[in-house]
Formats: C-alpha cells, structure tokens, sequence
C-alpha cells in the first residue's frame, strides 16, 4: 500500500467515494474507468508531489539546463552573435595553447587556494574564541559585528579598499606613519602587477571569512561537552584536547565548508572585475573575468564559451565530491 | 589523585586555584583577542564611514589624518539630490523583493512536496537541486545574454528577476525542506481530520510553525538578490534600469575621484541588509547555516 504514508486516510476516503471523480475519469476512452482510477491512485504520490513541484522546477531547467546545453553548443562555433560558424574543437584546441588562459587558470587556483585557506585558519580561530565561557551578550555582539563584512556586496566590499590600497590610500599611510616606506615613495597595490593578484585576495579573505567563523561555531557549539571533561580528567592539555577532539569532531563540517569554498572563490568574478579588471597586463586575471572580457568586450563568444565549458568541468568535479556527501546525509 | 574540579567548588587546593587562574587569564585572553579582531575587522567599515563625512580633498592627503578634521555631508547631499540613484535604490529594491517572493513561493512549494510526498525521482530532484547551486553564474551569462535579446527583455528589471531565481530558487527549496521535515505530519493530519483541505491544513499548520525558516530563507534571499553584480553588468545597459552594486561600479568610473561621494553610496547601500541584520540576527545566522549543511 503505497498510499499509506502519505498519511492521508480521510482524503483518501474522500476520493473513494466521491462521484465527480469518477466521472471525470470515466469518459475517456481505451482505458475503462476503474482502471484510471486505480492509475490514479496508485501514482496518486507522484501526481500529488509533481503538481507542487513542476513551476520551481520547470524554472530552473529553463535557466540552468537549456543555457548549459546552449553553451557546449556555442563552443563549438566561432561566434561574435551575428553569425556562427562551426569550427569543431577549434576553440578548445586554441584555448590550450593559450599562455592567457593558462596563466588565469593558475591565478584562480591561486586565488582559490589562499582564500580558502586563509578563511579557514581565520575563521576557525575566531570560532574557538567566540566558543570560549565569555559572557554571552558579549558573544551575540562580537559575533554581530564580526558578520558584517560578509554583509556587504562583494563590489561595496571592492570600493572600499581600492579607496584603502589607493597610493593616497590608509596602508600607504600607515606604513609611512611606522616608517617602512618613505611618504613620496608609496605602493601601487592594485597597480604593481606583483600585489595586484594578493591584494585582491586579501579582501576575498576578508569578506567571506564571517562565513567559516559562523559554521564553524555552529560545530563547535554541537561538540558533546562530555568529551572534553573526560579529556581533563585524562590530564590531556589544551592543544591536546583540540588537536584528538575538537579537530575530528569538526572534520564533517570543515570539509563541507571547504569544498563549498573552493567552488565560490573558484567561480568568483565581482572582486577581480572592480577591484582591477584583471590587470594590471593580466596578472590579476582569474577565469571569471577572462571569461566576460573575451565575450563582452573582445566579443569571441565562442571561445568565451569553450572557456566557460572548461571551468563547468572543473566545478562540476569538485560538486559531485560535495554532492555525494550531503546525498548521503539525505537519506 | 585527580578529580573533577568542577564537581568540588568548595574545596581550595593549590590544584583548583591553579585551574581557575589559568581559565582566567585564557578568558581575558579570548575577550582581549575577540576585541584587536573586531578592530581589525571593522577598520575597512570605519573608513568607509569617515571618508565618506569628508570633503574630498582631505581624502588625498598623505599621510591621512585618521580622524576627520573638517566634517560634511557632501557626499549625502550629492546623492540625495541626483534623481539618478533614487531610481537605482528603487531598482534594487524592488528587484530583491520581487526575487525573495517568488522564490518563497515557489520554494515553498517545491519543499513540500520534497518533504511530505515519496515519489519516483526524489533523489534526481534533490541532487539536482544541490548541484543548482555549486554552478558557475559566468557559464550561464552568455546565454542569458542571447535569450534576453531574443525575447526582447534585454536590459529589463524584468531580466533580473527572472535569473535571479537560478541562485535562490534552489536555496530556498532545499532550507525549507529541512525545515518541514522537522515539522512532524500528525499536526497536518490532524487538521486534516478536523475537516480542512490539505491546503487549509498546509496554511493553518505547517507554514506560521515554520515561520523562522521563512524569514532566515527569505533574508538570505534577498541578501542575494540586492549584492549581485554579474548578471547586473552582462544583461543591463540603461541608468534608469541599474541596480545598487552596478551603479558603484560605474560611479567609480563617472566621478574616478569624488571618493566621498562613492563612499556615502556604499554607506547606504549597504545599510538596509545591516539594519536587517541587527534585528534578525537569529534567523539570518539560521539561513546561513542552513546553506551549506543540507541534511
């Protein structure tokens, strides 16, 4: 009996021996009546659960389905919009030997990996002291205020320290309040082909690092108290007790966070694009932004697009490690 | 012989003051460290609240004054007399509420069914619907970009709306679930025997319990909705129909040097979702956590 968990038992008496629906089946042709009826009812989930389903679904196939197959399609054209041309693997072959591409490419991964990185070792450290027995309305605060900065749209976020890392800007100043650098002899940062990459990493890290610290208190907060009162009574240490406690206990959530992470820093456009457009001369070029600059502005949609198809696998790789483990809390 | 110190308040040993001026100082030294983080951290936020309080040339000196010396509101009054960005706010505004309700809606909907019914491709739907979310947004501009222009919605709010939903439809759908899930189905049935309709009984039950999931879904949403920027640049071309993040943009280029300006534009920009904030904390904190652990 399928029905039963559906739970329904007054609405399936109600359908039982209401005439309307039987006449509404009744008609039809090649299949009698009571069939349909037994149709109905057998698939009667399905019919129910799918009638909730279909406009959310129906929405989301059209934006995400249709516009991946019309992408891997584009990509094996040569397009600027007005007309399209075949080409085969043209693009793809002139993609790999592309120094431009290879160099994004390695600046996203190194984007990529400081962020992630940094965001974890900052996150986790501001989680343990938000998890120590400080006071709790100091707690609620400080976890407000340490928020904020992942509040902010990533191009606000931007604006800010352009204006900071200006050559007029506050690092310049307070580098030549302490004496490191002469006031007439101030860095560039976004402008030095050698800082621009980390500078724009530096406020990727600070914008999204409330996220790690959140969910990482949120772990932290579910550690059975337990463990760690077994643990003194054992006399083991401090470090001891995170390094054979805290750190497996987290282990679910670390890499969960991480992997979510990767694939956000790793499609990431809005810092690179205001901060410094990819430069200066590329060396702040992440695939995103390479991605945009070669269909909107050199107008090669095609390229564009075999280049977006690259970036598809490598994401779709590291989600299916992400998929495969929440499907696995899932059911 | 050790023993629980915890469990012996009373007792004064050199063991126990031991412990409990180590717990002190690691304490003072959380609190000490949580407030050097919170200068650090907000320092970006306090400059952009000053600079944008200064008259423009102060913003250039080198080394900077720290603390305003002349005090204005230029910067303000530029903004609120440019009919410009009032319709950029509106923009925005509204776009993010359109987004959120659709997306409640329809969310709600989808998590329902994901949530009460066992049918054939429960697993598909949900697996898709995590994969939804890990997309890269730039592979999907381009065919935005064409769609668009085909149906003639090219540089319409109307655009927005729409794409936005690819990010927080799956969002929502999937928080909710977990939500509705943790709602027991006997407080559903129940109605149901008393004689509602299993819609009476989804209103009169299952959506006010769940009320905190909305708000935390809802919130998240149109955090989303109002902070977006690449669909913003690709699929708008017009001043009367930009958003908030895509004017700041092009401010940067309009008045390259009028950081006062940009900065009081920031200032407010950001300060709905702030306001927002401070009074749904909770439930925001909620939506955030729910993001990423699915279970």
């Amino acid at each position: 009996m399928t029905v039963l968990h559906t739970g329904a038992p007054p609405s399936r008496l109600v359908t039982a021996h209401k005439p309307a629906n039987l006449s509404r089946t009744g008609g039809r042709s090649g299949i009698g009546r009571w069939t349909m009826l037994s149709l109905r009812r057998r698939y009667r989930e399905e019919i129910l659960a799918y009638s909730f389903l279909w406009p959310a679904l129906l929405i989301l196939v059209a934006l995400l389905i249709y516009p991946l197959v019309d992408v891997i399609r584009l990509s094996f054209h040569d397009s600027n919009l007005q007309r399209e041309t075949w080409v085969g693997f043209g693009n793809y072959a002139a993609l790999l030997q592309d120094p431009l591409f290879w160099r994004s490419f390695g600046q996203t991964v190194i984007f990529t990996v400081f962020s992630v990185v940094l965001h974890l070792a900052i996150g986790l450290a501001l989680a343990l002291l938000l998890n120590m027995q400080i006071n709790d309305t100091f707690r609620t605060l400080a976890r407000g205020l340490l928020i904020v900065p992942w509040l902010l749209a990533p191009t606000v976020a931007g604006m800010i320290w352009v204006l900071m890392l200006a050559p007029f800007g506050v690092f310049n100043g307070l580098l030549v309040s302490v004496g490191v650098i002469d006031a007439n002899a101030s860095v560039s940062w976004l402008g030095d082909p050698s800082t621009a990459l980390g500078s724009v990493t530096a406020m990727n890290v600070w914008r999204a690092f409330p996220f790690f610290m959140v969910m990482l208190l949120a772990g932290l907060q579910a550690v059975p108290k337990q463990l760690y009162e077994a643990a003194e009574i054992d006399g083991a240490s401090l470090p001891r007790q995170f390094w054979h406690i805290t750190l497996p206990q987290l282990r679910g959530v670390i890499t969960t966070i991480v992997l979510l992470d990767s694939i956000w820093s790793f499609r990431a456009f809005d810092p690179v694009f205001v901060m410094t457009g990819g430069g200066p001369a590329h060396a702040s070029e992440v695939l995103a932004s390479a991605i945009y600059f070669d269909g909107f502005q050199k107008l090669r949609f095609g390229y564009a697009s075999a280049e977006a198809v690259v970036m598809f696998v490598v994401l779709f790789t590291v989600s299916a490690i992400y998929v495969r483990r929440t499907m696995s809390n899932v059911s | 012989m050790r023993t629980r110190t915890a469990t012996l308040p009373q007792t004064i040993s050199p063991y126990h003051l031991g412990q409990r001026n180590r717990e002190r100082l690691l304490n003072a030294l959380a609190y000490g460290l949580l407030v050097l983080a919170i200068i650090v951290i907000f320092f970006p936020l306090a400059w952009m609240v000053t600079v944008s309080v200064r008259p423009n040339i102060e913003v250039m000196k080198m080394p900077p004054d720290w603390i305003p010396q002349v005090f204005t509101l230029q910067g303000y009054e530029k903004i609120f007399s440019n009919k410009k960005f009032l319709v950029v706010f509106l923009n925005t505004m509204m776009v993010s509420l359109m987004v959120t309700g659709l997306s409640l809606v329809l969310g709600a909907m989808a998590a329902y069914a994901l949530a009460r019914f066992k049918f054939i491709g429960q697993r598909a739907v949900l697996m898709f619907l995590i994969t939804t979310q890990m997309f890269p947004l730039v592979l999907l501009c381009i065919p935005y970009f064409r769609i668009f222009i085909t149906l003639g919605l090219y540089d319409t709010r109307t655009s927005l709306v729409i794409v936005y939903l690819t990010f927080t439809l799956p969002f929502c759908i999937l928080m909710l679930r977990s939500y509705f899930l943790n709602i027991p189905r006997d407080i559903e049935e129940a109605a149901m025997v008393d004689g509602c309709s299993r819609l009476g009984a989804i209103f009169r039950t299952l959506i006010p319990m769940s009320y905190p999931a909305f708000i935390g879904a809802g919130l998240y949403t149109f955090l989303l909705a109002w902070n977006e920027f690449l669909f913003a640049v690709v699929l708008i071309e017009s001043w009367e129909n930009r958003v908030l993040t895509m004017a700041i943009y092009s401010l940067m280029a309009e008045f390259v040097t009028e950081w006062n300006t940009m900065m009081a534009f920031s200032v407010l920009a950001s300060l709905p979702l702030v306001i927002a904030f401070i009074f749904l904390q909770r439930f925001m904190v909620q939506g955030m956590t729910a993001g990423a652990l699915t279970s």
